[in-house]
């Protein structure tokens, strides 16, 4: 330990009181406690009894618990590509350098900033079967009947997913653009010089540069469609009939409206495989790489 | 037209395409607010508000400071997100002073295991911290929503203690040979140098506390202590049929976000990119 490390040592205890009295309350002890919670049936008014793995199987094999983890998989396939497929081409096209770029690209994270529930609120009168301006639109341009948008169970769950789409596009090309940053334009002049036309330097330089961060960005879109409930309790709450249901919007319910706090907990626990699974992938895929 | 020329003009095409896109929804919510309650259920849906052409485009922005609640749920929001960023900037900033500077085992275990929480997801926690404000008579508060934030963060900690690592040694040592107190050298070197990083830290923590929906639907339910989003949600179901006035509420709570944006871009970006990137 050198001086100035002795010198600081004098006040560190004091620096880090705080962040430890906060881990141990609202970290540490929540998530065990949370875990504990989750093998026991309880309504949160009487007695926790001890109920096993119950609330696992149910989570996962009871149709309601199925159900949920189906629309959660089915929310994820419509929201990660979208919003990596949009977010990688926004960031081609912020990335050309082309006059008024700069206006686009702030323009583009504008929504992932906007309150969410505001938001959503402004597309579910968008979405309104009658009065909506998106049926309005279908009709004019002759292109189907009304859509029922938010109460029809095979269209709701897509038309949350689509917002958050909308929402969060903005940040994925941001991260796109910061993986294009670290890209060698060597290569990609070289490529031109050699005749390459624009398609083919990305497909053959550009994609397989980025790959990483794609990898990425796709992991993190994955955890986000887990957790999603901000847009759901806005448009749908869940319905109808549970069709737009996700896991995290669940986990609420079932704690908060149901009052089945082991459920609910055993599903936190569900959610966090999935998520501490992603990242586990992700670190080890990067460590291999390093 | 030459194929450099033709490019261009597809890439701009493009970006409006999506401009489009990516404007309509708040564009839609400023029009329909600008309607009046006739107007709203007119078919086809007008693009121009009556409101606006009448010259009386505000009259829905007034009608929500007229709801019971409104006024107290912004002054409710700008509370806690600013109290919790607050928070953040002071428990992060001196936790990542030690976390910089000093690795014996215990600083080095409560590091690990305070960044292990970031792969918990904030639900794991939720049921126990209920129990936890329940039991402190906190529920119906602002308190679960501010106070967790002057103790602990994960993420601003790491933040902190990896921009603090970058500061030159030799600046300390001198500063120590000239009788520098540690919280001296925290306050006159650390803090202005790190504050590139806390106006980071502190926008997306604002942003994030004044977005929050779960938490504040789960600790709170008295109409006092409601935040912005619990009462966009309440509106909705209580006046299902005002959504001029709705919206109007909407805009305005979005608005304060778009200003901070608008203002505070950059750090704003770099902020949330950081946040995924670690």
């Amino acid at each position: 330990m050198n001086a100035v490390q002795r010198h600081h040592l004098r006040i560190a205890w004091w620096m880090i009181l705080p962040c430890t009295i906060g881990l141990v309350c609202f970290r540490l002890f929540p998530i065990l406690a949370s875990f504990l919670i989750s093998f026991t049936d309880w309504n949160i008014i009487g007695v926790p009894e001890f109920v096993g793995l119950n609330n696992y199987i149910q989570a996962l094999t009871s149709p309601l618990g199925v159900k949920v983890l189906l629309n959660t998989f089915q929310y994820a396939l419509v929201y990660v590509p979208l919003a990596t497929i949009l977010g990688f081409s926004l960031a081609l096209l912020v990335d050309t350098g082309i006059k008024g770029v700069v206006f686009f690209r702030t323009l583009y994270f504008l929504p992932f900033i906007t309150a969410t529930v505001a938001v959503a609120i402004s597309w579910k009168w968008m979405f309104a079967t009658r009065f909506g301006i998106l049926n309005a639109f279908l009709s004019w341009l002759h292109l189907s009947d009304p859509i029922a948008w938010l109460s029809n169970p095979n269209v709701a769950l897509i038309s949350v997913a689509v917002v958050m789409v909308w929402k969060d596009t903005g940040f994925y090309m941001v991260l796109f653009l910061a993986g294009l940053q670290t890209i060698d334009r060597t290569l990609i002049e070289a490529a031109k010089l050699d005749g390459a036309n624009r398609f083919a330097i990305v497909r053959d330089i550009i994609l397989p540069q980025l790959a990483p961060m794609t990898f990425f960005v796709v992991l993190i879109a994955m955890i986000n469609s887990a957790k999603t409930f901000e847009a759901t309790i806005s448009l749908t709450n869940g319905g109808p009939n549970n069709a737009s249901t996700t896991l995290g919007y669940a986990i609420y319910q079932n704690a908060f409206v149901h009052f089945d706090m082991g459920l609910a907990s055993a599903q936190s626990w569900v959610l966090c495989l999935i998520v501490g699974g992603i990242s586990l992938l992700h670190y080890r895929l990067q460590q291999r790489k390093a | 037209m030459n194929s450099r020329s033709l490019s261009a003009l597809l890439i701009y095409l493009g970006l409006l395409a999506y401009a489009v896109v990516t404007l309509f929804p708040l564009l839609w919510m400023v029009i329909t607010a600008m309607k009046s309650g006739r107007e709203l259920f007119r078919l086809p849906p007008s693009l121009v508000p009556d409101l606006l052409m009448a010259g009386t485009p505000f009259v829905n922005f007034a009608a929500v400071f007229d709801k019971a609640g409104f006024l107290g749920a912004v002054l409710n929001s700008m509370l806690v997100a600013t109290l919790a960023a607050v928070g953040q900037l002071i428990t992060c900033s001196m936790a990542g002073f030690v976390f910089a500077n000093l690795r014996n085992r215990v600083f080095t275990a409560i590091y690990v295991l305070l960044l292990s929480t970031m792969f918990f997801p904030t639900e794991v926690t939720l049921i126990p911290e209920f129990l936890l404000f329940r039991q402190l008579g906190w529920l119906d508060t602002l308190l679960p929503l501010i106070v967790p934030s002057f103790f602990v963060g994960a993420f601003g900690t790491l933040m902190m203690t990896e921009f603090f690592k970058s500061i030159p040694f030799e600046i300390e040592e001198a500063a120590i040979l000239d009788g520098a107190s540690p919280f001296g050298i925290f306050k006159d070197i650390y803090l202005p140098f790190g504050a590139p990083a806390l106006a980071s830290l502190f926008l997306v923590a604002f942003i994030a506390n004044w977005d929050e929906v779960l938490r504040p639907v789960i600790f709170n339910s008295s109409p006092e202590v409601r935040t912005l989003p619990q009462f966009l949600l309440d509106f909705v179901g209580q006046y299902e049929s005002q959504w001029t006035v709705l919206l109007a509420g909407s805009f305005l709570a979005t608005l304060p976000l778009i200003m901070i944006y608008i203002g505070c871009q950059k750090w704003v970006v770099a902020g949330f990119a950081r946040s995924s990137l670690k």
